[in-house]
């Protein structure tokens, strides 16, 4: 296992350390996560894969900000973000992450261009003409500035999870987390959207993804595995983008 | 066996969710309860044909009703000599006049005791299908001139006063001191026309009168079969017009202000006319509580659907045939319909044993209780109960099996998460709760309004001391006390009535538990209408653009039995009885807005008629006295002027009375008999209750309907708190995972609540408005007969909107907080 890149990178964008999370069921005590260490270096694309229940989701909600450890300190960019209040959380989240979600979780009473403002909405530093111009710049990086005015159900799953994707870089996010965003997908729609997150990659985008799909798994530059909530290996891969990076 | 399966399925479900079963069990038998006693309630007192024993309904022709006095008015019977003459298309007619008659033994000195009379043609018993079950009913015999003074009497007069007596019949009694045979007993529960406890045959002059007179008749009628009412009512009219137009002047007082005379109406409306417009609104907002109640039990087994979209989805894909689905869905409400309408029989049931009881209270005094004001459930109401429930299953089943069928199950297999509520849903959900804050704001604004109105009147300053008073009527038998009209004795006999009163009061006042008495023709907080006066020098170029005041006869003396006060000039005196001089108090009111500069003593005033010749002659103000309000302050009849004359002049044969008295009531009650035998015991005094009691009689109804409105508040603030509260919490737990993708995306928890609180406040702002409007509109439908004061407005259209305003904010505020609070992970992957 190399855990180089977990422990002492100077350039770390995300650093979490000794992350815990724990649930319990009636009187079951579950360790999804157990004592976690890991760090993500700022331009790094990451897998993360594992079998089912492994915890790998729960590793990413605690990446997002989605839920709170148990035990542990997390850094993101330099700012350390375990012991914030909710309002601050949503705030970071809005500001550094980005999320592709496996079921898109694109609002379907909102068009495709709402959908992608609706992140900017939340903060008061875009006017609506930034806001716009911002739309559709993320809609052009996606190829899906022509349906910009049609409704989420009127899209393909290929198309929604463009959208998606869109919506995840309109802000320019520190780091984009992707929880299995192939997995509802056909090969070719798939191919699509692995293709898009390349060329975030190449253009400078931290990306940390979850898969448990091999292929999807060895385009990123380093990949990591986890069991039983531990991460059991970390490396290196020889992906087509790590190469060209 | 299949099906089995499913019956047991269901019951495990319900059981599983107790609360839930009880809360729709609920809704569903307050809802179906509550229109079923209205619907038995209504169709008794107001809907219902009377039928009799025949099966075309009675009418009644009677004149226009008097808004001013809030009362039936009656016809002349030269005109229903005409309408009978004339007239084909009725079938049955009689004419009868309501009166009250003193019936005694003569075999000893027994106490007379007051009856409800009623002087009738003899054709009654056979109209009503009812015979007497001893002796016989009045034959046309009994009313010509010179046959033997007849009765027919009633079981309970009969049971009580005759004590059963077997050999009744042919027996002579005393009916306001004449000798009387009676021929026959009806039986138990008889009281046609309406509250009748004893029949005379009415004088022969009032069937074919050649003349006409100031007689005040009504009538009971059946039409011909092929005739409908509405025919029937044109005819009415174009012979009205007739009637009109041949009334000399000094008939035209009995036209109302639109020259309307003659009408037909349904028999029981034509005993509630005042009312009608409380018990359609009535109507109206149990209709509305019924439909909250659908929209609440329709609205929970959706939001259940929803939550077994996962097991449905199951279902649908191991091949359930779509009927077993439907089926399955509509057991639950099957069960939930049938256990809820089961129980709406026994709260209906319960509501009307109650209603009775509450009838026979507000009638105990007076006894003027209609006979068909006894309520129960029939077959009618049966048959609209299990049509309801039918209807119910049928909604509250059939629309959540359509959004189980509707639902993609192959997406909700594959994935659940969804990213918002669907359109289709969330505009059910908006209407659904639009729906709610209108109904509940139409219901809670009437219940508000018409309780405010009633208690307010109950409180009201009637201007009177009811503190240790009692009241009672006093009858003399106009036998023993005639009066010679237009004869030289008239004023001898007016006296000689008059002194009776005196003499009364006099034996009253001499004992110590009384303090003082007083005579008036209606007491202060009752007998309102009021008649145009003009002031001498300032008459009004048409006489009703003249003031109007309510006009009492008062004893000498009466104000301080009643607490009021001479304020300037002087009390009625004995020199006031003169022919040259008629005098007249007024009240302070009058003396104010008319008489500004303290001038009115010695100034002259006079009734103003429609037509010159029955305008009086000229009463000079010799007193102002302490302002009282006759009539509930509640009725539009109700006035706040008012005129005195003076008892000795008028002598009724009738008088009501209030007496001042320290110590128990009902050693006042004692005194007060006690001196009617010692002054005369041919007396009757009937009628006695506290002056509390007297002034809460006008209004009982209401007040009675308005403990019905506030048990209707109560259930709306119930279902629509439960309900909106249901429709949120359903409509919040369906974008969940829409909460949490704008978690994910960085909205703050603030900015989720306002995004549903601003909806919420949209939601009000739409159902406020169609509410507010709709029951302006019911409410001023009621205002024909009831005063609503602006105190009651205030409550039912700022309090309520705001209570509403706090229940929906609180019903979309904790529900969405809920959620809120969620981590956005476990928001995402909710199911």
């Amino acid at each position: 296992m190399n855990n180089n890149n977990t422990e002492n990178s100077t350039q770390a964008l995300v650093s979490l350390k000794d992350i815990t999370k724990v649930f319990f069921t009636d009187d079951v005590e579950t360790h999804a996560i157990n004592n976690i260490n890991l760090s993500i270096n700022k331009g790094e694309y990451l897998s993360i894969s594992g079998p089912s229940g492994c915890g790998k989701s729960t590793l990413l909600s605690l990446l997002g900000l989605l839920d709170t450890s148990s035990s542990g300190s997390y850094t993101l960019a330099g700012h350390n973000v375990s012991d914030l209040n909710r309002d601050e959380r949503s705030a970071i989240r809005n500001k550094e992450i980005g999320f592709i979600f496996q079921a898109f979780n694109l609002i379907s009473d909102l068009t495709v261009a709402e959908n992608i403002e609706l992140p900017l909405t939340y903060r008061s530093d875009f006017d609506a003409t930034q806001r716009a111009a911002m739309v559709n710049a993320a809609l052009d990086k996606v190829d899906m500035l022509h349906r910009a005015h049609h409704f989420p159900s009127q899209l393909s799953g290929g198309q929604q999870q463009r959208v998606a994707v869109a919506r995840a870089i309109s802000a320019k996010p520190a780091i984009i987390l992707a929880d299995e965003p192939t997995g509802n997908l056909d090969s070719k729609n798939a191919q699509i959207v692995m293709a898009l997150l390349d060329q975030l990659h190449q253009e400078g985008a931290t990306i940390c993804m979850v898969t448990h799909d091999p292929r999807s798994a060895a385009r990123a530059e380093r990949m990591i595995e986890v069991f039983d909530g531990k991460i059991v290996a970390d490396q290196l891969t020889q992906a087509p983008t790590a190469i060209a990076v | 066996m299949s099906i089995t399966l499913d019956i047991k399925y269901a019951a495990r479900l319900l059981h599983k969710k107790p609360a839930f079963t009880a809360l729709t069990i609920f809704i569903v038998a307050i809802g179906l309860g509550l229109t079923l006693y209205t619907y038995s309630l209504l169709s008794s007192l107001v809907f219902k044909p009377l039928l009799l024993n025949k099966d075309s309904a009675v009418i009644s022709i009677e004149a226009e009703f008097d808004p001013s006095h809030l009362s039936r008015r009656g016809v002349d019977a030269y005109d229903f000599l005409t309408i009978r003459n004339e007239l084909d298309s009725i079938d049955e007619f009689g004419i009868y006049e309501n009166d009250t008659a003193l019936i005694g033994k003569p075999q000893n000195n027994a106490a007379t005791r007051k009856y409800n009379a009623v002087q009738i043609e003899w054709n009654v018993f056979e109209f009503s299908g009812v015979k007497p079950i001893m002796g016989r009913a009045l034959i046309a015999e009994d009313h010509f001139e010179g046959a033997e003074p007849v009765i027919v009497l009633g079981y309970d007069v009969w049971q009580q006063y005759f004590l059963a007596d077997k050999d009744i019949v042919n027996t002579s009694i005393l009916v306001d001191a004449v000798a009387t045979r009676v021929v026959g007993v009806m039986p138990q529960g008889f009281a046609f026309p309406m509250t009748a406890q004893i029949w005379i045959p009415i004088a022969q002059k009032y069937l074919t009168p050649t003349d006409r007179s100031r007689s005040w008749l009504f009538s009971y009628a059946r039409l011909k079969t092929d005739v409908s009412f509405d025919v029937f009512s044109q005819e009415l009219a174009l012979l009205n017009k007739t009637v009109v137009k041949s009334l000399p002047d000094n008939m035209r007082w009995r036209l109302d202000d639109f020259e309307g005379y003659l009408r037909a109406v349904p028999y029981k409306k034509a005993s509630i006319t005042q009312f009608y417009s409380i018990f359609i609104t009535m109507g109206v907002v149990v209709v509305l509580i019924l439909l909250l109640a659908c929209i609440n039990v329709g609205n929970l087994l959706l939001a259940r659907v929803n939550e077994r979209f996962k097991e449905v989805a199951i279902r649908i894909a191991l091949g359930v045939p779509r009927h077993r689905l439907i089926l399955q869905m509509l057991l639950e409400s099957i069960f939930i319909c049938s256990v809820g309408g089961f129980l709406a029989v026994l709260f209906a049931g319960w509501g009307l044993e109650l209603s009775n009881t509450v009838f026979d209270q507000m009638f105990m005094v007076n006894q003027e209780k209609p006979f068909w004001w006894q309520v129960s459930l029939d077959t009618d109401a049966i048959i609209l109960l299990v049509l309801s429930v039918v209807a119910m299953i049928v909604i509250t089943g059939f629309i959540p099996a359509w959004r189980a069928l509707s639902c993609d199950f192959n997406g909700v297999l594959r994935d659940g998460t969804r990213g918002s509520q669907g359109k289709k849903a969330a505009r059910a959900s908006q209407i659904l709760v639009i729906s709610e804050i209108f109904l509940s704001c139409v219901v809670l604004v009437i219940a508000t309004i018409l309780l405010s109105t009633s208690y307010s009147a109950g409180q009201a300053d009637y201007g009177v001391d009811t503190k240790n008073r009692i009241t009672a009527t006093l009858e003399l038998p106009e036998s023993s006390y005639p009066i010679r009209s237009d004869t030289e004795f008239e004023l001898a006999d007016t006296l000689k009535r008059t002194a009776f009163y005196y003499d009364l009061q006099d034996v009253l006042e001499q004992m110590p538990n009384i303090e003082a008495v007083a005579f008036m023709s209606s007491l202060p907080g009752t007998g309102e209408g009021a008649s145009f006066f003009e002031i001498e020098g300032r008459a009004a170029a048409v006489y009703n653009e003249n003031p109007f005041s309510n006009n009492e006869v008062a004893s000498r003396g009466a104000w301080n039995a009643l607490g009021m006060t001479v304020i300037q000039g002087r009390d009625f005196s004995l020199d006031d009885i003169s022919e040259e001089i008629d005098t007249i108090i007024i009240n302070e009111s009058i003396a104010n807005d008319f008489f500004p500069d303290g001038d009115a003593i010695g100034q002259r005033v006079r009734r103003a008629m429609r037509n010159v010749d029955r305008e009086g002659g000229w009463q000079t103000i010799v007193g102002v006295v302490s302002d009282t309000f006759h009539g509930s302050a509640m009725r539009t009849s109700s006035e706040q002027y008012s005129s005195y004359f003076m008892l000795d002049n008028v002598g009724f044969s009738w008088i009501n009375m209030a007496i001042h008295y320290s110590g128990s009531q009902v050693l006042a009650e004692k005194s007060l008999q006690q001196a009617i035998n010692q002054v005369n015991n041919n007396a009757t005094v009937y009628h006695i209750q506290s002056y509390d009691e007297l002034i809460s009689q006008p209004m009982i109804l209401v007040s009675a309907i308005s403990k019905v409105f506030l048990l209707c508040g109560v259930i709306a603030v119930f279902l629509a708190a439960s309900g909106i509260y249901a429709v949120a919490a359903n409509s919040v737990s369906q974008r969940t995972q829409e909460i949490g993708v704008r978690r994910a995306l960085g909205a703050s928890d603030s900015k989720i609540m306002q995004l549903f609180m601003r909806k919420a406040l949209w939601q009000l702002v739409i159902g406020l408005s169609i509410g507010i409007t709709l029951s302006l509109w019911v409410v001023n439908q009621m205002t024909d007969t009831m005063v609503i004061n602006q105190g009651s407005y205030l409550i039912g259209l700022l309090g309520i909107p705001l209570l509403i305003v706090i229940m929906v904010i609180v019903a979309t505020y904790v529900p969405t907080r809920k959620v809120v609070l969620m981590e956005p992970s476990d928001a995402l992957h909710h199911d």
